[in-house]
């Protein structure tokens, strides 16, 4: 199979803009820069430490290959790739999100990883891999690039906070409507938010939006990415029950940056956000604040289904020598040892089964770290985060997520009309 | 015959009266019309050309006609009406900040001994030297509810912390503030500029009729500053809500809901977020027409109200 598709790509290739896909150099013999993306590295405190840790250990143990690590905000890494790419000078690997990832699948010519790697270094590179993770990053049955950082949701909760709002720490919020009554007695008795979430602002995407609604039953669109949803009943109910805490007073509008520090410093009782801010939370609550963790609150007797949030590295050069620089450095970063840096500095989750379980690697931090479990166990009940279709994928997501904060934060009661209009407008700029 | 041979003389005549133009000027004009063509008006027409087209800008992405589509809608989107009417709240706002408080600073200091007045100069010169992220985040710092050194001394004199940036009622002025602390020093250079220009003889004078220094203001400095007063105008009116862009980017990314976003942070957030050429060059084109208009009308009130000494 694999051959007569080789042979097919070779047929078509001279037809194609792309040039074909060929197997990448068997080894490094001379020295070799490559340039790899990354948005860890923009974010000092969130990443970036750990990320130059990993990337020292590989100049070590690869002295031909320099690895220009090029620091770009999440939120700007595929206008970036673009603008770089147009003017030919684009990143040989970098670090896309998963809602960039169809874009970039669909319009850049990326060589998919299971035509350039050799097969059995992938097969044996895949193997220590949780299945689920390897999916994510397969776009139309093909591979292009390994999920790399990945979180799921988690409910951080202050504990001293709740204890001095007569709440039991040792029982968390499970329903939202249990976050609904322990945010308002919060903000009732410390005068401090009740409940911050990373659902909206601009380096959001539509990531825990995607989550948050599924959890209700909603979807943000069809599952053919053919028919936005976001206005439907489900949606429009999950909304509310946010709608509701912000008007008792217990979730003011903060952006993530300042709901992170508020979180971190104690001044917050609960916060909905990525497992990626677990370092930064656990560095503020240090001797300060018990800082605790719970799983993703449900509607009712629903099961919550956590998205996940992050990203995949992908592989963007044509030439065979820099692609095996960039394979050799994206086996080094999704290793045991890898996962065990990100997990333990950064705060992703770890996407290798032996680095949870070996002593040598993430075992040890995670006895020390119970608040970590919850963003594993999740593992379990992830569903994709689904990229949104077509060339105006950002407008879409414009639109749509600053009609829901509208909706959840804004003056009008009346969130139906709002997510309405928010909806044909989204559908008017989806591919027919 | 002679309807069929009067063509070819007269031809010849035209010929030679455009060959006998001297070549010199052209020559010389060649080098900035050049220039004009291929950085303004090449790009302005290839703009309008991609304003009716939707491309993503990849060389080897297609290119598909859309008609007006981009057009409509960008003016369909319901966050413009927010976005027109808080510009305009900028610009009212920035006004004080980039021409009145400037001409006064400028006046008040122009007549103290040049150490002091250097220094208070220099002092008011300072902000438009810092970058302008760095200012951003320092100010974000400094206006953090919880823990900002402003909202510190708030709480000290015993009031709520006021939540600068997150407040859809304070956003935008807070916005406005900083941009316009960043442009008092910029006014105030080119006011003290066009104040030392003026003849002191014309100030000699008046003193020596008696008059006092509201009237040497009122009669003397302040008319003869129309010019620059007016250029200020303009230039706030033109470019005021352009400069408070980067800090609307690093603060607020127009929020909470819109509050502060205006007119061109919104083109820039639907037209470049995936580089999606046909929206962006028709944001780019509706403002180039909508500005021009204002820019015209100005200029044309400018020559009527400001006065020249000759």
């Amino acid at each position: 199979m694999k051959t007569v598709r080789h042979l097919l790509l070779g047929a078509i290739a001279a037809a194609l803009p792309f040039p074909a896909f060929a197997q990448m150099a068997p080894a490094i013999e001379e020295p070799v820069t490559i340039r790899f993306y990354n948005y860890n590295l923009a974010s000092a405190g969130l990443g970036r430490e750990g990320t130059l840790e990993m990337l020292g250990t590989f100049a070590e143990a690869n002295p031909l290959i320099n690895v220009e690590g090029v620091p770009v905000p999440s939120s700007e890494v595929m206008s970036r790739v673009q603008a770089d790419v147009i003017a030919g000078q684009g990143p040989d690997i970098a670090q896309i999100i998963f809602a960039d990832l169809g874009y970039l699948v669909e319009n850049f010519g990326v060589p998919a990883l299971d035509d350039i790697a050799p097969a059995e270094e992938l097969d044996e590179h895949l193997s220590g891999m949780f299945p689920r993770g390897i999916e994510l990053a397969r776009v139309d049955g093909d591979l292009y690039g390994l999920a790399y950082v990945f979180s799921t949701p988690v409910l951080f909760y202050n504990a001293d906070l709740f204890i001095e709002a007569g709440l039991d720490p040792d029982q968390p919020p499970r329903t939202w409507e249990d976050v609904s009554a322990a945010a308002i007695a919060i903000h009732e008795a410390t005068g401090n938010p009740g409940l911050l979430t990373g659902i909206f602002g601009p380096s959001a995407y539509d990531w825990l939006y995607q989550g948050f609604l599924r959890s209700n039953g909603g979807r943000v669109m069809s599952e053919d990415r053919g028919t936005m949803m976001f206005a439907e009943p489900e949606a429009v109910e999950a909304l509310a029950t946010l709608r509701a805490i912000a008007q008792a007073g217990a979730m003011p509008l903060v952006p993530s940056s300042s709901a992170i520090e508020a979180m971190s410093s104690g001044n917050a009782g609960m916060y909905l956000q990525t497992s990626a801010v677990q370092g930064a939370l656990l560095r503020g609550a240090e001797g300060n604040f018990d800082l605790r963790a719970a799983p993703m609150p449900t509607f009712g007797d629903q099961q919550a289904t956590p998205t996940n949030s992050g990203s995949a590295l992908v592989i963007m050069t044509q030439d065979p020598v820099r692609q095996r620089a960039a394979w050799e450095l994206m086996q080094h970063l999704t290793s045991d040892y890898g996962y065990t840096v990100i997990t333990s500095q950064i705060g992703y989750v770890p996407l290798r089964q032996n680095a949870v379980t070996s002593e040598e690697y993430l075992a040890p931090f995670l006895r020390a770290n119970p608040v970590v479990q919850p963003n594993i166990d999740q593992l379990d009940s992830l569903v994709p985060w689904v990229p949104l279709p077509g060339p105006s994928y950002r407008q879409i997501l414009t639109v749509m997520m600053n009609a829901s904060e509208q909706a959840v934060f804004g003056a009008d009661d009346n969130i139906e009309t709002i997510l309405a209009d928010a909806q044909s407008r989204a559908q008017s700029l989806v591919p027919r | 015959m002679s309807e069929t041979t009067m063509p070819f003389p007269r031809r010849a005549g035209l010929l030679s009266a455009i060959l006998r133009q001297p070549l010199a000027p052209w020559l010389y004009l060649a080098p900035a019309l050049v220039a004009l063509a291929v950085w303004i008006y090449g790009p302005l027409g290839y703009a309008l050309w991609l304003s009716f087209h939707e491309w993503n800008m990849l060389p080897f992405a297609p290119i598909r006609s859309v008609g007006t589509l981009n057009y409509e809608r960008l003016i369909d989107l319901p966050e413009m009406a927010q976005a027109l009417r808080n510009t305009l709240w900028y610009l009212l706002g920035l006004l004080p900040l980039t021409v009145a408080l400037p001409v006064a600073a400028a006046i008040l200091t122009q007549d103290l001994a040049p150490r002091w007045r250097n220094l208070y100069r220099g002092l008011i010169f300072v902000p438009l030297i810092i970058a302008p992220v760095a200012a951003a985040a320092v100010w974000r710092w400094l206006l953090d509810p919880g823990f900002g050194l402003v909202n510190m001394a708030i709480q000290a004199l015993g009031f709520y912390p006021v939540r600068f940036l997150q407040s859809p009622d304070l956003a935008i002025w807070t916005i406005v503030w900083i941009t316009g602390w960043k442009l008092i020093g910029f006014s105030t250079l080119i006011v003290s500029a066009s104040l030392a220009n003026i003849n002191p003889a014309l100030i000699e004078a008046a003193r020596l009729d008696g008059a006092t220094e509201w009237q040497v203001t009122r009669r003397i400095r302040l008319p003869l500053l129309s010019p620059v007063i007016f250029l200020l105008v303009l230039l706030t009116i033109l470019l005021g809500a352009q400069w408070s862009f980067t800090y609307i980017h690093v603060l607020t990314q127009g929020g909470p809901l819109g509050s502060s976003n205006n007119i061109y942070y919104l083109l820039w957030q639907f037209g470049f977020g995936s580089l999606a050429a046909g929206w962006a060059s028709a944001a780019g084109i509706l403002l180039f027409a909508g500005f021009g208009v204002v820019a015209a009308g100005l200029l044309w009130l400018m020559n009527r109200v400001t006065f020249h000494d000759n």
